[in-house]
């Protein structure tokens, strides 16, 4: 046993596998398709594992586009409609047996297009599908046609291996972002035909680094000795010194990703276990910090200090997530949503805003995002450029008198309140937030017997719950897709209701037209106007108790030279990071 | 030739066992068990969407003959993929479930044989400070849940905040010192937890076998007390004993250990039987099942030819001699 416990390893090594880090993430993704990278997890490993046309600059905050398979940044015609794409020559794909003599061959432009086309294809069973849908040309009639792949596609040709055509039926702004996304990243068609349904988990991409192992504990990522040299350049990839010097990064400077000789993902949900990992020293190098470690770790909350012993040890940063919680009142139900008689409709419009003055953000914030979390107004949150930090905060701030007289005006009162019911996945944490919810909704007045709690054994039977409308109180979270507010207004818009994501079935004319005329306008003043005016629209219906961004904290071990991402551009700082040589051998 | 008619006898009699195992199952997973369909949707879903993956889930086709599929795949032992990370389930069992034996068998063994020990000791004493110290721990060990004992092991003897002896996580097994480094603390966990529960179930079978008459007689004709437990009791208490550890089997190999594999970052079948479950993985569900229906029905006929083993006048027959 004393044997067995004496034979451990070094921190930021593993006996003859030169650098190796660790680095561990709350979850594990099932598939790592591409066209199945829905979920934070799963981009984790797929921006990893092969390579998209554009991606982030490492370092620019906030996030920036770059050419990535791509030569350039997108030719776009005149009218948005038509992009041309040009790719870099002598990319290739990791060896693999599903190519000829197992050697990886050059990546083409044929090959985004079968990427794009496979979200079409029933089969693949995309989760991406509806970035492009009915956007790109002919893609849908693709699709209805049978999705052969012999056939082409009107909007999405490869007009030579080296450069791809995309036609659009409407101007599409953030189409660019989409290519950025891990859903868009290219994929060789031999090794989808090789191993079939088997892809999602024997992946083959251009990425830096490639697959050795993958289970429900880990993931294991090797260089791939075929990934392009490209000198790491510190200005272009948006370095500040002032506040990234403190990382060691400038040590890139003109070196080619990847750095490691093993990347090693760990699936870690339970954070003692995660935490005693992380201060082993020779293990997990990298993680987010649990929540019940807040007290322990850190000298205070604001701002985020590390405890001296901890500073000693390891490097901290704090970011805000990509994306936000809150929660819907789904307006399909007339007992507090749209209803025939027109009187009504107004006391049920009245009762919702008293629900969300009622609601207590800061409380909500202080019990179970450490107090650190960002409440702010609408749906626009604040990591994308178009929120509006002049708008006002009264749909965030509490005010009790305020809901009673708006309950009383109405005609609201303990008997004439309506019963509601909350949905939720059944989880100790879910309870808390229901009962402090219902806590709130007490105060001014809503007796708490009628307002219940539907547990949900599974996410899965939540989701189905909402996406057929069957709950009339829905608390969720969205993360974004791409940093641009039209992400988060499509939440509502009307074409979207259940299933899609408009799960608040938030019907509105105006709304709607609005969000038409801006979803093909270029970013601009006005098309943040619009944006603007379409949350104030949300706030004003009442259709939302919104909303608070979490902030996470992420620490690292000080031989560990990297800078995290925020969660909108996925796991793609990992490609970037490498270990001090020092503590390496 | 009575063992091998026996043998055939029993595995013709599992049959229905199978049957009726996995109908029930099978019908708990269709009318109870999660709806995939909204796990494997994108963001913004059309109804046309969610139609093309119930059909590809089979969830579209009448119950009956999506049992019949089942049966089918049960009696050709393939269930075809996952549906969460579209690995084929025998692949999939077949590099998890050796994992799950290799975590917990040092855990069952030694569990095993140390209750019996301990149990021989308390029975031996009956009554005295040493059955009661060994009552009272075995108490201790099963109030303690076994989540508690696995934080508890992990921070004393994996931490940096304890000994720090051994890896908080991951597993091994390139060499057998690779193996004992991850498998000594989830094996000392797991005795902790069970050892409360042997003991005092072996205890009270021995101590029920001290009172029978062919002891008092040995006793009577002065057999030392080792003798008389290890070969006159201990003996006798066969039959339970082999129920409880062959019954035990199945479970094991196939539902490994949640809690182990989660905490120590061990990929064994036990977090893939558990994320089968709360996804309605119906393929793996399936398999997990099918094969612990089997395995049951070949503990039984494996604990029946033991019984014959440990106590001859036993018949295969089904009668005694």
């Amino acid at each position: 046993m004393l044997l067995a416990a004496c034979s451990g390893g070094a921190p930021g090594q593993s006996a003859g596998n030169g650098k190796v880090f660790r680095y561990a993430m709350g979850g594990a993704p099932t598939s790592l398709d591409p066209a199945q990278a829905g979920s934070l997890y799963a981009n984790y490993l797929v921006l990893n594992l092969f390579d998209t046309l554009y991606t982030y600059k490492y370092l620019a905050r906030p996030p920036e586009l770059k050419p990535h398979l791509a030569a350039a940044m997108p030719e776009v015609s005149d009218d948005g409609l038509v992009y041309t794409i040009r790719l870099k020559q002598g990319v290739r794909y990791a060896d693999d047996p599903a190519f000829p003599e197992g050697r990886g061959r050059e990546v083409v432009a044929g090959d985004i297009v079968y990427a794009l086309q496979r979200h079409f294809d029933p089969v693949t069973r995309s989760q991406g599908a509806w970035l492009w849908a009915g956007r790109i040309k002919g893609l849908n009639d693709w699709k209805a046609a049978g999705s052969d792949y012999t056939q082409p596609v009107e909007g999405l040709q490869a007009l030579d291996d080296y450069t791809l055509r995309i036609e659009l039926t409407r101007p599409y702004p953030q189409l660019t972002y989409t290519l950025a996304m891990g859903f868009s990243s290219a994929v060789p068609r031999e090794a989808v035909a090789k191993y079939g349904r088997e892809f999602s988990i024997k992946p083959v991409g251009s990425g830096p680094y490639r697959l050795q192992s993958f289970n429900t504990a880990k993931a294991i990522l090797l260089p791939n000795e075929n990934f392009r040299q490209e000198p790491f350049d510190l200005a272009a990839e948006g370095y500040d010194a002032d506040t990234q010097a403190f990382t060691g990064v400038a040590a890139l400077q003109g070196r080619s990703a990847p750095f490691l000789d093993r990347l090693e993902i760990d699936f870690i949900q339970e954070g003692s276990a995660l935490w005693n990992s992380f201060t082993k020293g020779d293990e997990v190098q990298m993680a987010g910090l649990p929540d019940e470690q807040v007290k322990t770790v850190l000298e205070s909350v604001e701002p985020v200090v590390l405890k001296p012993e901890f500073a000693a040890k390891y490097r901290m940063t704090t970011g805000p997530e990509a994306g936000f919680v809150y929660s819907n009142f789904n307006l399909d139900f007339p007992e507090i949503g749209y209803n025939e008689d027109p009187e009504r409709n107004r006391r049920n419009r009245a009762l919702r805003c008293a629900m969300i003055s009622g609601f207590d953000w800061q409380a909500r914030n202080n019990s179970f995002y450490m107090g650190l979390g960002i409440v702010f107004p609408g749906v626009i949150p604040p990591v994308v450029p178009e929120f509006d930090p002049e708008m006002s905060r009264d749909s965030v701030t509490r005010d009790i008198a305020y809901a009673k007289q708006l309950l009383a005006d109405n005609g609201w009162n303990a008997e004439t309140l309506p019963e509601l019911t909350y949905g939720s996945v059944a989880g100790v944490k879910s309870r808390l937030f229901f009962e402090q919810f219902r806590a709130f909704m007490k105060e001014i007045g809503y007796p708490p017997e009628k307002i219940r709690l539907k547990r949900y054994a599974t996410f899965g039977d939540l989701v189905r719950a909402w996406s057929r409308s069957e709950l009339p109180v829905v608390g969720k979270g969205w993360i974004l897709d791409y940093p641009d507010a039209e992400n988060t207004l499509q939440l509502f818009y009307g074409p979207n209701r259940s299933p899609g994501s408009n799960d608040a079935n938030y019907a509105n004319n105006e709304y709607d037209e609005l969000f038409r005329q801006a979803s093909v306008m270029q970013p601009s003043p006005e098309r943040t106007a619009i944006y603007r005016r379409m949350n104030e629209m949300l706030v004003d219906d009442c259709v939302a108790t919104t909303g608070l961004t979490r902030t996470g904290i992420k620490l690292w071990h000080k031989n560990v030279i990297v800078v995290p991402d925020s969660s909108i551009v996925g796991g793609n700082f990992l490609r970037y990071v490498d270990i001090k040589e020092a503590a390496a051998n | 030739m009575e063992l091998v008619q026996y043998t055939v006898r029993k595995l013709i009699a599992g049959i229905p066992l199978i049957f009726g195992v996995t109908l029930i199952s099978f019908l708990l997973m269709v009318y109870f068990g999660p709806d995939k369909t909204y796990e494997l949707l994108g963001k913004n879903p059309t109804p046309e969407q969610i139609e093309e993956i119930r059909a590809q889930l089979g969830y579209d086709k009448p119950v009956v003959e999506r049992y019949f599929i089942y049966v089918k795949e049960l009696a050709t032992l393939d269930f075809g993929n996952s549906e969460s990370t579209g690995e084929k389930v025998n692949d999939l069992l077949a590099r998890t479930i050796p994992v799950s034996l290799l975590l917990v068998t040092p855990g069952f063994i030694l569990g095993n044989l140390l209750g019996i020990a301990f149990a021989l000791i308390a029975a031996r004493y009956r009554g005295g400070w040493v059955d009661k110290t060994i009552m009272g721990l075995s108490a201790v060990g099963m109030s303690i849940s076994f989540l508690i004992a696995i934080i508890a092991f992990q921070l004393l003897l994996s931490s940096n905040y304890g000994l720090g002896w051994f890896p908080v996580r991951g597993w091994s097994t390139d060499t057998p010192l690779d193996y004992l480094r991850y498998v000594t603390v989830p094996t000392l966990a797991t005795v902790f937890v069970a050892l409360g529960y042997n003991t005092r179930f072996y205890r009270a079978v021995i101590v029920e076998e001290l009172t029978r008459d062919h002891v008092r007689t040995a006793r009577a004709f002065g057999v030392p007390p080792l003798k008389l437990l290890s070969v006159h009791v201990l003996k006798n208490c066969m039959i339970p004993i082999i129920t409880r550890i062959v019954f035990s089997i199945p479970l094991i190999v196939i539902s490994g250990s949640l809690l182990l594999e989660t905490y120590f970052g061990i990929p064994g079948v036990g977090k893939v039987a558990y994320d089968a479950i709360t996804t309605g993985d119906q393929p793996v569900l399936k398999a997990v099942v099918g094969w612990t229906a089997i395995l049951f029905v070949f503990a039984q006929l494996l604990t029946d030819i033991l019984y014959r083993a440990a106590d001859p006048r036993i018949s295969l027959n089904g009668s005694s001699e």
